[in-house]
C-alpha cells in the first residue's frame, strides 16, 4: 500500500461533420486502489463505429474489472460484435490500461498506437511482449510504476492529424511524444495533457477533424488534501466544534467568506489583513491570515470556481485564465483541481443577518447550492469528496 | 489618516471595486500617499447601507457616485 493514486482524463474529437464519435473510453474503477481504462477505436465512422467500439469497450472493462484474463474478454470480443457487412469483418481496436493496488500498470494493446509513458517528463520506452490471441496479435506489458509517471493512449485519429494539409504524413507517434515531453510540466493533470495533446491535434486538422480522434492521460500521483471553509455555523455554539475539525485536519486550508474569515483568525489569534488588488474586476480581492493557506471573499469567488470547475469539465477552455491568474477564484480552482485529490469541505449553515434584505442580491440559497454543485463537480473530476454541514 | 474601504460580498456587489479604484487616483491625485492610508477589510456588518467606509474608525455610506464628495469633505478637509 502506498500513498499513490490515479488521476484520468479523456476527451474525443469527432470526426468533422459526424455526431457520434467511433471511439469510446470506459473507465472502470477496480476495488479502491486498481482502475481499467479501455480506449477503443470501432471500424469507420459514425454510428457504426460507435457501436463497434462501446461494446467493445465496455466488455473487456466490465470483464477485467472482475479479473477475467484478456484472452477471455478478447474471445468474448470477437464472438459478439457485429460483423459489418461492407468488410465481412468485425473489428474494433483498443488499447487497456490497468493500475493495479496503484503499483503496477498492465498495458494491452491491439491495433492503436502504442501508448506513450512519460516518466519524470522523459519517454520511457517499456517492454512489449507479443501474444497472439484468435488470430490477432496482442501486445501486453506489465510494469511498476512510480510517482508523475504519465500514459497516454490514443487513437489513431491522433497520428494521422495533419495528413495532405499541414503535414505530408501526419503526426508521428515520435513527433507526439517531442510534443508530450515539450509542453510536459509537473504540476498539469491529467485533463489538462490531454486537452493540451488534443487541442494540438485539433489545430493540426485545421479545425475539422479527418477522423475521430480520442486521447486518454493517466497521471500516477501522491493523495493530497485540501480543506475549505465556507460559512460560520449555525448555531454559534458549534463554532469551537466546527474549527476544531477543520484545523486538526492535514493538507491545506482555505477559509471562504468575511464573517467566516474573521472568526477563524480569531480563532488562531491573528489578524486578517486585506488586500486590495483587483486581480480581476469582478472577483473581490483576497486577504492573509498566518496559519491559512487562503482567505478568499464567499459567494462571488465560490460562484465564478463553480463557472470554472463546470467548464474543467467540458470544453477546458478557461483554463487559460484560471490557470496561471491569482484571484481568489483562479488561486482555489488550482488547489482543488490541480493539486487536491481529496477534499474536505465545512460548510456552515449560518444565515448572514446582514444579507437579508430584498436589496441584496445574495441569498443563502446561493451558497448551499454553489457548494453542492461544487462538490458535484469534483466528484466528476474524481476527486473525493466529504462535506460537513454546521 | 486610515481609509479602509469594505470589500465583502455585498459591499463588492454595489461597487467598492471603483470606489477602491477611485480613493486610490484622489490619493495620488492630490500627492497624499503618505497621509492617507488605503486598507480593505471584509464585512463589516452594514451591507444594507454598503459601500462601507471607515475614516479612522468612523463610518460612511459611500457608492461609486458619491466618492468624490467623500474624498472631498470627509477626507480633504481633515488632513489639512
Amino acid at each position: 500500500m502506498n500513498n499513490l493514486c490515479t488521476d484520468i482524463g479523456w476527451m474525443s474529437l469527432n470526426k468533422h461533420g459526424e455526431q457520434l464519435c467511433g471511439d469510446h473510453v470506459d473507465i472502470v474503477p477496480q476495488g479502491k486502489n486498481s482502475t481499467v481504462v479501455v480506449l477503443a477505436d470501432g471500424m469507420g465512422s459514425g454510428v457504426k463505429a460507435n457501436i463497434l467500439s462501446t461494446l467493445t469497450s465496455k466488455i473487456i472493462s466490465t470483464m477485467m474489472a472482475e479479473g477475467m484474463h484478456v484472452e477471455d474478454c478478447v474471445e468474448t470480443i470477437a464472438s459478439t460484435l457485429p460483423i459489418c457487412a461492407v468488410r465481412g469483418v468485425a473489428y474494433s481496436t483498443f488499447t487497456i490500461i490497468r493500475i493495479i493496488e496503484n503499483e503496477e500498470a498492465e498495458i494491452i494493446q491491439y491495433d492503436n498506437p502504442f501508448v506513450v509513458l512519460l516518466r519524470e517528463g522523459k519517454n520511457w520506452e517499456y517492454p512489449r511482449e507479443s501474444v497472439e490471441i484468435g488470430g490477432k496479435t496482442i501486445y501486453k506489458t506489465r510494469i511498476p510504476i512510480q510517482e508523475d509517471d504519465t500514459f497516454i493512449a490514443f487513437s489513431d485519429g491522433a497520428i494521422h492529424a495533419g495528413i495532405g494539409m499541414s503535414l505530408n504524413f501526419g503526426w508521428e507517434r515520435e513527433d507526439i511524444i517531442d510534443y508530450m515531453e515539450m509542453m510536459y510540466d509537473k504540476s498539469y493533470t491529467a485533463k489538462t495533457l490531454n486537452t493540451i495533446l488534443l487541442d494540438e491535434c485539433n489545430k493540426l486538422y485545421g479545425g475539422s477533424p479527418g477522423d475521430d480522434t480520442t486521447a486518454v492521460a493517466i497521471k500516477v500521483r501522491e493523495r493530497r488534501q485540501v480543506n475549505l471553509m465556507i460559512g460560520p455555523p449555525s448555531d454559534p455554539v458549534e463554532l469551537t466544534r466546527m474549527h476544531d475539525a477543520f484545523f486538526s485536519e492535514s493538507g491545506k486550508r482555505i477559509v471562504c467568506g468575511g464573517t467566516t474569515s474573521t472568526l477563524a483568525a480569531q480563532r488562531l489569534g491573528k489578524p486578517v489583513i486585506a488586500q486590495l488588488d483587483y486581480l480581476d474586476a469582478e472577483i473581490p480581492p483576497t486577504a492573509k491570515i498566518e496559519g491559512i493557506d487562503l482567505v478568499t471573499e464567499g459567494v462571488i469567488t465560490m460562484s465564478r470556481v463553480v463557472e470554472y470547475a463546470k467548464d474543467y469539465l467540458e470544453e477546458n477552455q478557461k483554463y487559460s485564465q484560471w490557470g496561471y491568474k491569482r484571484d481568489g477564484a483562479s488561486l482555489i480552482s488550482r488547489m482543488l483541481f490541480e493539486e487536491a485529490t481529496d477534499i474536505n469541505f465545512f460548510v456552515g449553515r449560518a444565515i448572514n443577518p446582514a444579507h437579508q434584505n430584498p436589496n441584496l442580491p445574495i441569498t443563502f440559497n446561493i451558497k448551499m447550492q454553489l457548494v453542492e454543485s461544487l462538490c458535484d463537480c469534483l466528484k466528476k473530476m474524481g476527486k473525493r469528496v466529504k462535506v460537513s454541514y454546521f | 489618516m486610515k481609509v479602509v474601504i469594505c470589500i465583502g460580498s455585498s459591499c463588492h456587489l454595489k461597487g467598492s471595486r471603483q470606489v477602491v479604484e477611485k480613493l486610490q487616483t484622489l490619493v495620488r491625485e492630490h500627492g497624499l500617499e503618505d497621509k492617507v492610508e488605503l486598507g480593505g477589510t471584509f464585512c463589516m456588518g452594514d451591507c444594507v447601507n454598503g459601500v462601507n467606509v471607515t475614516v479612522d474608525g468612523e463610518k460612511h455610506s459611500v457608492s461609486p457616485e458619491t466618492v468624490n464628495e467623500f474624498f472631498e469633505k470627509e477626507v480633504l478637509t481633515k488632513i489639512q
